[in-house]
């Protein structure tokens, strides 16, 4: 269902107002909770965690790892039939933000293990498979990792290599196939692996199967790999040679592995986006202290309109990005199975964000920034990864942009059905056909937007509006080719993105000045006004882009730079 | 062993700037506070779970500790936290803050102390918002017991405890029989500073309050907390102690820089008049 998805209603130019208002927030016992387990995570990152000498060692040592464990941060997600905390979606976030606030080596073996490592289990498993391999996941006695990529299979999962293959007496596969960049590889005990269960056919895609597989014979890793950052996480090649796996542990039904992989990434994009929150926070502090601390020309540099410009973007982006990934994750609490295109935009945004923030925090501390004494420069290493895995940036804004628009595609298909059709006329359209041949009329309003923000609202109604335009536009004039335009759907996807933001800042500004009346909710007005007005422009610019642009100019020169093998100029 | 350990929470002492005094004076207005357990009181909570386990094996307990704080519901924090991280039950006493003064609180404790006839018991020296350091000392009188305050040790021996107090010229070092009261100075936290029978005497404990695992956080849960009225435990209820005015310290005047150690003499000479 659309309705199920605040931003697929989206591109209908629904504005499924019911599905983010109010802004989600837990209960007051389980914020107790929730304050509590953080407390935990910051005293004991405090007293236990080095992270300098954690990236120098390329390791988290042995005591730290096991006062993870102790701490039962890898069961957070295991539910407590299964020995595990049981916890939210939002509670979760936030204990990981307060990880990644601290070390992002530490959060990503966390993540590795429970945002995807055994999230097919607890998605797909049956009851066999969570009772027999999860009470050992949620101690971290045992740890779980996830492969899928492979040499020649990164952001193209349908090309992968690894076989398994179905013994003569179908009671296990066997499967052969090499993994690479394994977060937790060198020491993982359980793996959810990828696997082609089809013959090779050609021009076909490949059935994938999904299938948990223990360390054991056959089993191998690789050394861990040299990396820019989270240097003390674990990436490692993970080789399986002959491996017997019963096919008790097929995760889902054979064949569907690929949809497994697609939800297990749902959540894991949506953890990236919590995490970097985190980071965010931490960034923002040591700037406002390096700011006020630091004099040139006999002020402090706080005081220089250009650094309080920086200040006032990573706080308001950081704004933008907590409303978004925390309502994301109150949707999820509340049962909303389909939020694929919120989460995508969470990663995009998250990973975006933090590279920013840290970016311009390393320039507010300037030449300290740079020198590896101080935290900066291992926080933008760390901070580099985002963009890349999970799905890279590039390939999600093409997600956003198609999954978006797929649904108005078909309805568009619909609704040319029904022109020709007239005898069955417009009975053939299904309730959101009918719902935008109403916002054609005018448009859908944010109409619990507190009238504080009437100006926010009616921007985002706009662009909605301008949204369902331009789809509806590029659908008819481009029909399936859209798949190939990518500089189309980059514009579909940001303005989709900043609409879902958008209307994140605003139904968490209402429900602040519900809460705290104008003058108690100053600051979330003020962050969501400067958001509004980027975005805006932002919009703008996309809009304007879908008539008038010079992509097949770039796409020219980008040819001519593979053809030339680089940059062909040199002056002498 | 049995020990009660009082517990207050206070307005976060990291936040204190954020503390409003409406005109006049007769409050201190605490919306938009932030809460924390009054520090002393989880050093206080840290020496009894020392006092009641083995410090090799903390998750067998070896005693019993009850957390009792005075309050209104959102209270229950406080005393869910001190659950989650070993406390074997809790109570509240339900009571606003303007009803509660020194007095009204060490009575209330001794009748609970009558009730349930703890060993022991453990507080912090005082609270970091009132900074009164007066119950510990009232309770034991009140209780006929005997006391030893601002303890930076504490070892168990058999029916009595060793407490060492630090105090200007070294260490006095007191033995109280049980049952008997103690209140505890922040040193009480090093990783040295308790050990109960069980525990060997080369035990080192980390350094400061331990903290709770997220599986306790959510066992705490289900831990008993009792509600007690005032009124149920003390007869008169008439506040001893009235506040006649609140005023926030006076703002700081900003320093001066000084060119040289002359100037700065001059001036401590003729403006500080202090040399
Ligand atoms: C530290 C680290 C940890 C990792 N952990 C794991 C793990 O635990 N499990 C796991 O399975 N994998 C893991 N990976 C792999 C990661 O998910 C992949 O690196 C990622 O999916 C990108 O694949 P690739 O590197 O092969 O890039 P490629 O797919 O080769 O992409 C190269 C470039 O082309 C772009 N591109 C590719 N296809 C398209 C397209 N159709 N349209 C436009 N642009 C395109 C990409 O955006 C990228 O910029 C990890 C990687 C790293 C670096
Ligand atoms: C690898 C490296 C090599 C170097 N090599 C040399 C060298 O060979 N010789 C040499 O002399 N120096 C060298 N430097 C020093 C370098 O030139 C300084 O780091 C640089 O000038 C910035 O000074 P700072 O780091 O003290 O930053 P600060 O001056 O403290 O600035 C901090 C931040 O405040 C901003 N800021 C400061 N004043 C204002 C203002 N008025 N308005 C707005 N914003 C303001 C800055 O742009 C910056 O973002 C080197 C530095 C590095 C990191």
């Amino acid at each position: 269902m659309i309705e199920e998805s605040f931003m697929k209603a989206l591109f209908h130019g629904v504005v499924a107002e019911e599905l983010i208002f109010p802004f989600p927030s837990p209960s007051e016992s389980e914020r107790d909770d929730v304050r509590q387990m953080v407390d935990s995570v910051k005293r004991f990152c405090d007293s236990s965690v080095d992270s300098a000498a954690i990236d120098d060692a390329h390791e988290i040592p042995r005591e730290v790892l096991d006062g993870l464990k102790e701490l039962g941060l890898f069961g957070m997600v295991t539910p407590q039939a299964h020995g595990g905390l049981g916890l939210s979606t939002m509670a979760y976030a936030r204990v990981m933000e307060e990880v990644s606030r601290h070390d992002a080596s530490l959060a990503v073996t966390l993540g590795g293990h429970q945002s995807i490592g055994l999230r097919a289990i607890l998605l797909f498993g049956t009851d066999e498979q969570k009772a027999r391999l999860l009470p050992r996941l949620a101690t971290g006695e045992r740890v779980a990792a996830f492969a899928l990529t492979e040499p020649s299979a990164g952001s193209d999962a349908a090309a992968i290599q690894t076989r398994a293959e179905l013994s003569a007496d179908g009671r296990f596969y066997v499967l052969n196939g090499s993994k690479i960049w394994i977060t937790n590889g060198g020491f993982a005990d359980v793996f959810t692996v990828f696997a082609r269960t089809s013959r090779p056919e050609e021009g076909q895609k490949p059935r994938l199967t999904a299938l948990v597989v223990e360390r054991g014979p056959g089993v191998t890793s690789g050394p861990p790999e040299e990396k820019l950052g989270i240097r003390g996480s674990s990436t490692t090649s993970v080789y399986f040679d002959d491996v017997r796996v019963p096919v008790e542990n097929v995760l889902g039904e054979p064949g569907r592995g690929f949809r497994v992989a697609m939800e297990v990434l749902n959540t894991g994009r949506l953890s990236l986006a919590t995490g970097a929150v985190g980071a965010c926070k931490r960034l923002v502090a040591m700037s406002a202290a390096r700011a006020a601390e630091r004099k040139a020309f006999g002020r402090s540099i706080a005081e220089f309109g250009l650094i309080k410009d920086k200040l006032a973007e990573m706080a308001c982006q950081t704004w933008a990005l907590e409303s978004a990934a925390y309502l994301t994750a109150g949707l999820v609490d509340t049962g909303r199975l389909d939020y694929s295109l919120e989460s995508a935009t969470c990663k995009i945004v998250g990973s975006e964000t933090l590279w920013r923030v840290v970016n311009d925090a390393l320039q507010i501390a300037a030449g300290v920034g740079y020198m590896k004494e101080y935290p900066y420069e291992r926080l933008l290493r760390d901070a580099r990864i985002n963009l890349i895995f999970e799905g890279t940036n590039e390939i999600l804004r093409c997600f956003v942009a198609l999954s978006g628009m797929a649904s108005p595609g078909k309805e568009l298909a619909e609704v040319v059905r029904a022109m020709r059709e007239p005898i069955k006329g417009f009975g053939l359209l299904s309730e959101f056909a009918v719902r935008k041949a109403r916002t054609a009329l005018g448009r859908e309003r944010l109409t619990r937007a507190h009238p504080l923000l009437s100006r926010e609202a009616v921007l985002f109604e706009e662009y909605t509006v301008e949204l369902v335009k331009a789809v509806d536009k590029v659908l008819r004039k481009h029909g399936k080719d859209i798949a190939e335009m990518q500089y189309t759907q980059r514009r579909v996807a940001e303005v989709a993105i900043d609409l879902y933001c958008l209307a994140a800042c605003i139904s968490r500004t209402t429900r602040a000045v519900e809460l705290r009346g104008e003058e108690g909710a100053r600051r979330e007005l003020d962050l969501t006004t400067m958001f509004a007005s980027a975005a805006g422009a932002r919009m703008k610019a996309n809009v304007r882009g879908f008539d008038r642009n010079d992509d097949e100019l770039r796409k020219s020169i980008a040819a001519r730079v593979v053809g030339d093998g680089g940059y062909p100029f040199d002056l002498v | 062993m049995k020990i009660l350990v009082p517990l207050k929470r206070v307005a976060d002492p990291d936040n204190a700037n954020k503390i409003k005094i409406p005109a006049g004076g007769a409050t201190i207005d605490t919306t938009g506070l932030e809460w924390k357990p009054n520090p002393f009181d989880e050093y206080a909570l840290e020496a009894a779970l020392r006092l009641t386990e083995n410090g090799a094996t903390p998750k067998t307990r070896g005693g019993e500790v009850i957390v009792v704080t005075f309050g209104p519901k959102e209270c229950e924090t406080t005393l869910r936290a001190a659950l989650a991280t070993g406390a074997d039950r809790a109570i509240r006493v339900d009571a606003k803050d303007d009803e509660l003064d020194g007095s009204i609180v060490a009575k209330a404790l001794r009748a609970i102390v009558d009730k349930e006839k703890p060993d022991a018991v453990v507080m912090g020296k005082q609270a970091v918002d009132g900074d009164s350091n007066q119950i510990g000392q009232m309770l034991a009188q009140h209780l006929g017991w005997p006391q030893a305050t601002f303890a930076a040790t504490i070892e168990e021996e058999d029916g009595a405890l060793l407490v060492g107090r630090e105090v200007d010229g070294g260490v006095i070092t007191l033995r109280v029989k049980l049952p008997a009261l103690v209140t505890v100075d922040l040193r009480i936290v090093a990783p040295t500073s308790v050990y109960s029978k069980q525990t060997k005497r080369d035990f080192k404990y980390n350094d400061g309050v331990r903290f709770a695992a997220l599986p306790a956080i959510m066992a705490a849960k289900k831990k008993p907390l009792a509600e007690l009225k005032l009124a149920e435990l003390v007869s008169d209820t008439a506040l001893k102690v009235q506040y006649s005015r609140f005023e926030a310290p006076p703002s700081r005047k900003a320093g001066i820089k000084v060119k040289d150690v002359a100037e700065l003499v001059t001036r401590l000479k003729n403006e500080a008049k202090v040399i």
